[in-house]
């Protein structure tokens, strides 16, 4: 027992229950979690992550190292938690971590015992690179395992989480960071000028460090001067006010993440802020001094205890030991003692102290010792004495120890300017031995950093830079910022800092808490030869933990460059990368989690495929129905059944998915010639005619059929993944290239529903379903195109086959789509109609040797795919060019194949190699390779497509289909790619 | 995020559009040799600074423009119509 209630504070009277482990305590409304706990005398609150060493509370703030816990249980439970950032709510459930079977008694902290036994043992720096290293085998099973088990901090809940969390987009003129006295300042003076203004402050209450102070401080004065401007921020309508909001990164253009604790219907909002001015109010945290158990409960940052006591109404111990080598620690041995705490030793490493604050400790009877250091802080869980010794003038050693009782031992090592939100801007932070520590002092456009967060850390001070920052700002965005009332009490903010790094004593100085890192591992990372800090870190895990190396970073450079013989801003800091603060993977997802992940597109018939049971399989944002089974049949069953119906009767495929582009204009035909490798501009009106395009590299970029519906309109299908490039394709050679072409282009692809109507009966369903067009072959013909109406529906049909065997696709408007599809469902019942999915499309189309995505993978030319006859000799197009290098005219290219199983039933895996040798084996010469495969019922086989070197000239060659990772070697017949109706009888008929 | 001024749309974030390229090539003759479209297609200069550059604002009007970026700073100096120039260096004003 140490902590205990003690006043009021600003925390209501009014109390609520909560529990700790299993314990319930009373904490009152408004209450932190750490402040409750410390009320209630509760010392032990964790362990620590290596080292298993009992950790308590020390701080009241972000920069928290010790008490970290975990929030609620089951899918929501929220670990490694800062105690002090989380309000206690009625009947929350905390527990402590990384401890079993208590924080009390750990049986793993038999961790802390043998690092400190063995030289160069587990989990001193660098662990993770030397130790564990053989025999490596044991990696996974044994050393990874133990080592997770022993470090490490909270457990990650394995249920989905349940909570909803959303994704708020601001803007704003001015945005200032932190809402401490200067923050509120800066809101308050630019609120004034109409501009929209956003404060936001990761506690739960505005103020920063003015709720250090005791609310009655000078006949209240300062505490009413919080309250008006938090009162007078909240009438304003320009000003938005996010408390419990931590901006954590800053981003090109002046967009900032900031994440809000809400809990209500929503847990977090993460808010994406787009700011015109950004005013960074950060303030500063505390430094801990490292000395020997410098982490053990009870050892607290000295303006955490005092928030602890002035805000909260609770006391961090009965009799108090202050080390410091500044002067903001006196104030908290001055409150403490008004209060009616005992301050039994002010324990100074300086030399001479400035006299009022002597004179301050003299009148209230606390012993100060001058020049004067902690040694160590000793007790079994918790701090019950410490041993204090002289410094040495050079500060090189200690002289004899002495011991001093107490309960809590409160420190200062100063202050650190949070400088992360200005370093984020780009500019890198310099060392200021004024105040030893780094302040950024050349900033980013558009953003001013004041106050304490620059180094001031007066209260008028920094309150007169928050209000000529925000005129600044306000000034630049063309309004006027106002004056603003001081509070007429002043808090004096010089610090007279004699820097004192590290305690020049033996035992386990922690300088990273959270991470336990020692000042030792600093010593040894240099020894080892880590000379840039950025490597120090790393090979220490400094800073690293979830508090970011607030606390620790500057001590550890400190040491750092005190190991080199060099100065502080010779060594230098690490770069800042946000976030700076923890930030929930909630938070970042939004809303866009399980199907809201990303849009879903949906044909017009796509209720249809619904309804009739299709399975859907996506490609890209569509789900396309794959296959409608049967009673009973999988996949492979109802593909095979559904091609095969398409070559004995007639099957309809919905292929709206297709990329449709309207081009219209004089120059029509003359971008077409110029982007297609074949003549558009000889296409009479109403034909189609398939196409290829090229990048300018020579490769094929997509493929499509294009129809001729006007001298000066044509109707372009692209395959459904370059829907969009093609677009833009397009868009980029009209816009870029040839702007002087008359041609505009548009996607068309929502509104227009397509289908494929496919087999030896297509033509007389067709003839039924749409009675008014001729479907003869006369009037007709393969790649025609035809025009006309069905109950107020536009009907574009084009004959097409894809499949092998006589087809039309039918075009009609979106909203008509699922009226024609049934309407031809209905005519095609006589002759056994069925609808068919992506996965009979895509036998059909290897059966018939038609490339698709699979093929063309933006490596291949068209000599590759065989068709280099269809690139035109009479114009220039995209890639002529380039297509025309060496590399690319090479014969031994692989080049596309027909690959029959010698094995009817063996079936060929996509992706295998094709080699000639008989056995799988390493180093084989591979020859190409298989880029798609089906079961043909045609002609009852395993067929594929692949590409192989000199392929056209091997048919009738056996060779091997390997997949060596999967040990299937599968003998195979080159073969023409046409395997069905090589002569085009079929879709010509 | 970055963000481009559309001379369209206005002021959108860069999520909105799409990186074309580099904008100070230019188109060679359709019959100019295979050493000048290969440097046109293949060859990059890997600037450290001002930087001429294609963006489409796919998501917005669908018009390709031209961009003067800095990619050091990400600061966008200038956005215009492909066929525009920039202002000369100095002249430049965000």
């Amino acid at each position: 027992m140490s902590g205990f209630r003690h006043g009021a504070g600003r925390v209501g009277e009014k109390e609520l229950q909560f529990s700790f482990d299993g314990r319930m305590l009373a904490a009152r409304e408004g209450d932190t979690i750490a402040s409750a706990l410390m009320a209630n005398g509760i010392e032990v609150v964790g362990r620590s992550f290596k080292y298993h060493r009992a950790r308590g509370i020390t701080s009241c703030g972000p920069e928290e190292t010790g008490a970290l816990v975990t929030i609620g249980s089951g899918a929501c439970s929220e670990p490694n938690a800062r105690a002090t950032m989380h309000q206690v709510t009625s009947g929350m459930e905390v527990s402590s971590q990384n401890c079993w079977p208590s924080p009390k008694l750990d049986l793993l902290s038999i961790n802390n015992v043998v690092g400190s036994i063995l030289p160069g043992s587990p989990f001193s720096a660098g662990f993770y690179y030397k130790t564990f290293m053989w025999p490596a085998k044991l990696w996974y099973s044994f050393y990874e395992p133990s080592i997770r088990r022993a470090a490490g901090m909270g457990k990650v809940p394995t249920e989905a989480d349940p909570d909803v969390y959303d994704r708020v987009n601001s803007f704003t003129d001015v945005a200032i960071i932190g809402g401490g006295s200067a923050g509120l300042a800066a809101a308050l003076s630019a609120a004034n000028s109409g501009l929209r203004v956003l404060l936001m402050d990761e506690h739960d209450e505005f103020g920063g460090q003015l709720l250090n102070e005791p609310r009655n401080l000078k006949d209240g004065q300062l505490e009413q001067w919080r309250l008006d401007t938090i009162a007078a921020l909240h009438a304003a309508d320009n000003v938005t006010l996010l408390c419990k909001t931590v901006c954590w990164g800053r981003f090109d253009g002046n967009t900032l993440a900031a994440h809000e604790v809400v809990d209500g219907k929503v847990r977090h909002n993460y808010h994406k802020i787009q700011a015109k001015k950004i005013i960074i109010a950060t303030g500063a945290i505390e430094r801990p001094l490292v000395f020997a158990n410098n982490d053990k409960p009870g050892v607290m940052l000295a303006s955490g205890a005092r928030k602890m006591l002035n805000h909260y109404g609770v006391a961090a111990g009965n009799k108090l030991v202050v080390f410091t080598n500044n002067d903001s620690a006196y104030q908290v041995a001055f409150d403490y003692h008004d209060q009616g705490v005992q301050v039994s030793a002010l324990v100074d490493s300086r030399q001479k102290p400035p006299a009022a604050l002597l004179k301050g400790c003299m009148e209230r009877g606390i012993p100060v010792h001058v020049q004067c250091v902690v040694t160590k802080a000793k007790g079994w869980h918790g701090v019950r004495k410490v041993a204090i010794a002289d410094l040495a003038a050079n500060g090189q050693g200690v002289g004899q120890t002495r011991i001093i009782e107490c309960d809590a031992l409160l420190h200062s090592g100063g202050w650190t300017p949070q400088v992360q939100m200005a370093a984020h801007g780009g500019t890198p932070p310099v060392y200021d031995n004024q105040i030893a520590a780094f302040v950024v002092d050349k900033q980013a456009e558009d953003t001013w950093s004041v106050a304490a967060a620059e180094g001031e850390f007066g209260l008028h001070e920094g309150i007169d830079q928050a209000v000529m920052a925000a005129k600044a700002a306000c000034q630049e965005l063309d309004s006027d910022a106002n004056d603003i009332v001081k509070p007429s009490h002043d808090l004096i903010g010089d610090l007279h800092i004699e820097p004192l790094w590290r305690v020049p004593s033996k035992g386990k100085q922690l300088v990273d808490i959270q991470h336990d890192v020692t000042a030792a591992d600093v010593v040894q990372s240099h020894l080892e030869g880590f000379v840039s800090v950025e490597h120090m870190k790393r090979y220490t895990t400094l800073g690293m933990a979830n508090d970011q190396g607030r606390t620790s970073n500057v001590n550890a450079l400190a040491i750092m460059a005190q190991c080199q013989g060099q100065s502080i801003a010779e060594t230098g800091t690490t770069r800042f990368r946000s976030p700076i603060a923890p930030v929930s993977m909630g938070g970042i997802g939004g809303r866009e989690i399980g199907a809201h992940f990303k849009p879903l597109r949906r044909t017009p018939m796509q209720e249809w495929h619904e309804r009739q049971g299709a399975v859907f399989v996506e490609t890209g944002l569509f789900r396309r129905a794959q296959y409608y089974p049967l009673a009973g049949e999988g996949i492979n069953e109802a593909y095979v059944r559904e091609t095969a119906h398409v070559r004995s009767k007639v099957a309809m495929c919905d292929v709206s998915t297709l990329g449709k582009i309207e081009i219209v204009g004089p120059d029509a035909a003359e971008l077409l010639d110029r982007v297609y490798i074949n003549m558009f501009s000889s296409l009479p009106v109403n034909k189609a005619r398939y196409g290829l395009m090229l990048r300018e590299d020579g490769h094929i970029f997509d493929d499509g059929t294009t129809s001729r519906l006007a001298e000066d309109r044509y109707f372009m299908t692209t395959t459904t993944a370059k829907a969009g490039p093609a677009l833009a394709h397009l868009e980029r050679c009209l816009e870029i290239d040839w702007p002087e072409l008359r041609v505009r282009v548009s996607s068309i692809s929502e509104r227009w529903a397509a289908m494929a109507i496919a087999g030896p009966d297509a033509r007389a369903t067709l003839q039924k379903a749409f009675a008014d067009i001729d479907f003869s072959n006369e009037s007709f013909p393969f790649m025609g195109v035809v025009h006309g109406q069905h109950h107020g529906a536009t009907l574009r049909i084009l004959r097409l086959s894809f499949s092998g065997e006589m087809a039309y696709e039918v075009y009609t408007e979106a909203d008509h789509g699922e009226a024609v599809w049934q309407h031809i469902m209905d005519s095609g019942e006589e002759f056994d109609i069925i609808p068919y999915g992506l996965e009979a499309l895509g036998a059909l189309r290897i059966e018939k040797g038609h490339v698709t995505g699979a093929e063309l993978d933006g490596r291949v030319t068209v000599g590759d795919v065989n068709m280099a006859g269809m690139a035109s000799k009479k114009k220039w197009f995209i890639g002529k060019n380039l297509m025309q290098r060496e590399g690319l005219q090479d014969d031994a290219r692989p080049k596309l194949v027909g690959l029959k199983a010698v094995n009817p039933s063996e079936a060929i895996q996509t992706g295998s190699i094709l080699v000639t040798e008989t056995q799988a084996k390493a180093g084989v010469d591979k020859q190409g390779w298989v880029s798609s495969m089906t079961y043909s019922p045609e002609l009852n086989n395993y067929i594929a497509l692949g590409f192989l070197a000199n392929g056209p000239s091997r048919h009738g060659e056996r060779i091997y289909a390997a997949y060596p990772l999967k040990g299937i070697h599968v003998e195979v017949e080159v073969v023409s790619n046409h395997f069905v109706d090589p002569t085009n009888d079929r879709v010509k008929g | 995020m970055i963000r481009i001024n559309c001379p369209h749309c206005g002021e959108r974030e860069h999520a909105e559009f799409t990186y074309g390229e580099d904008a100070s090539r230019l188109l060679p003759a359709n019959d100019a040799n295979l050493e000048t479209w290969n440097e046109y297609v293949f060859e990059r200069d890997n600037v450290a600074g001002e930087h001429l550059e294609y963006w489409h604002h796919a998501l917005g009007c669908r018009s390709w423009l031209k961009v003067q970026r800095n990619t050091l700073t990400h600061d966008i100096s200038w956005v215009g119509f492909p066929h525009d120039t920039p202002p000369a260096q100095g002249e430049v004003k965000s």
